[in-house]
């Protein structure tokens, strides 16, 4: 079967040869579970209750939309800043699974019985 | 009705969508573990990460598709609060689970976890199809790359596991009828 070959523009050559999207992505998500965790510790604490969005739902619709506009805001920040551009992964990825497990840990409601 | 609208959705969200997401996220796994060898990966490029990247997206999508059917679908009903002099609770599950101090938990910790884990979970799964999308042949063969891939997919699958299970629990005891 023939196939075809493209031949890849420079500036998409450049950023696939590089990590720098792919860290932005691994480190956006791991901000968007941070911001759940952050969201919801502080709406348990009493500190922050983020809007309700859809009254049926309740505030789970606010937090959880706040903290997709986190997730979607600080990936495509990152995006813009890392792309075309080589990342040192051992300085991100302990950040990125921190991160992430003070996220988890954050919405685990036994959790918020010690506050 | 053998179904009401609202049991077919909870079958929905529940085998269709969230068992799809399940089984994407167990293949993609091992995928990446059987691209996995001590001098690089075997599997083939560009096909085999076409086909990983294809996975990914799927799996991604369930999950999105799962928690949106979840919040604002299945969520609603399940809350909602019982008029006053209601005495039959069946139509109202949270209402019937906290009635009871033996089933109380599946509101306190089985419906709390599963109202924010699953979006991190879903966001977590996004980025690795992002990352499959973007970097088909890299995510392969960069073991960086193809490392954290994988831990973000098994914290993925961990989280959508537990709820999984939590959901089970829940509509056991108070389907949505």
């Amino acid at each position: 079967m023939a196939t075809r070959t493209v031949p890849m523009e420079p500036r998409a050559a450049r950023e696939e040869a590089t990590n720098g999207s792919a860290i932005a992505a691994f480190l956006g998500g791991s901000i968007g579970a941070f911001a759940m965790g952050v969201v919801v510790i502080l709406n348990e604490a009493g500190i922050f209750a983020a809007p309700t969005l859809y009254g049926p739902a309740g505030g789970v619709s606010g937090r959880t939309t706040l903290a997709t506009i986190a997730w979607l805001v600080g990936w495509a920040v990152l995006h813009h800043r890392w792309k075309g551009r080589e990342i040192a992964p051992r300085r991100i990825y302990p950040i990125v699974l921190i991160l992430i497990g003070l996220g988890i840990l954050a919405t685990f409601p036994p959790v918020w019985r010690l506050l | 009705m053998l179904f009401t609208d609202r049991s077919i959705w909870t079958m929905v969200h529940g085998i269709v969508l969230g068992g799809g997401a399940l089984m994407g996220l167990a293949a993609a796994l091992f995928y990446l573990y059987a691209a996995r060898t001590s001098d690089g990966p075997q599997v083939s490029a560009p096909n085999g990460s076409r086909a990983l990247a294809a996975l990914t997206v799927f799996t991604a999508a369930m999950l999105w598709l799962t928690v949106l059917v979840g919040t604002y679908i299945i969520f609603p009903p399940y809350r909602a609060t019982p008029p006053a002099g209601v005495t039959g609770l069946g139509q109202f599950p949270r209402s019937l689970i906290q009635a009871s101090s033996e089933t109380a938990w599946l509101h306190s910790f089985a419906m709390e976890s599963k109202e924010h884990m699953s979006w991190i979970a879903s966001m977590l799964a996004t980025a690795v199809a992002f990352v499959t999308v973007r970097y088909r042949w890299g995510v392969l063969h960069d073991a960086s790359l193809r490392n954290l891939a994988a831990i973000l997919l098994a914290i993925s699958f961990t989280l959508v596991s537990f709820v999984s299970l939590m959901g089970v629990f829940v509509n056991k005891v108070a389907p949505l009828q």
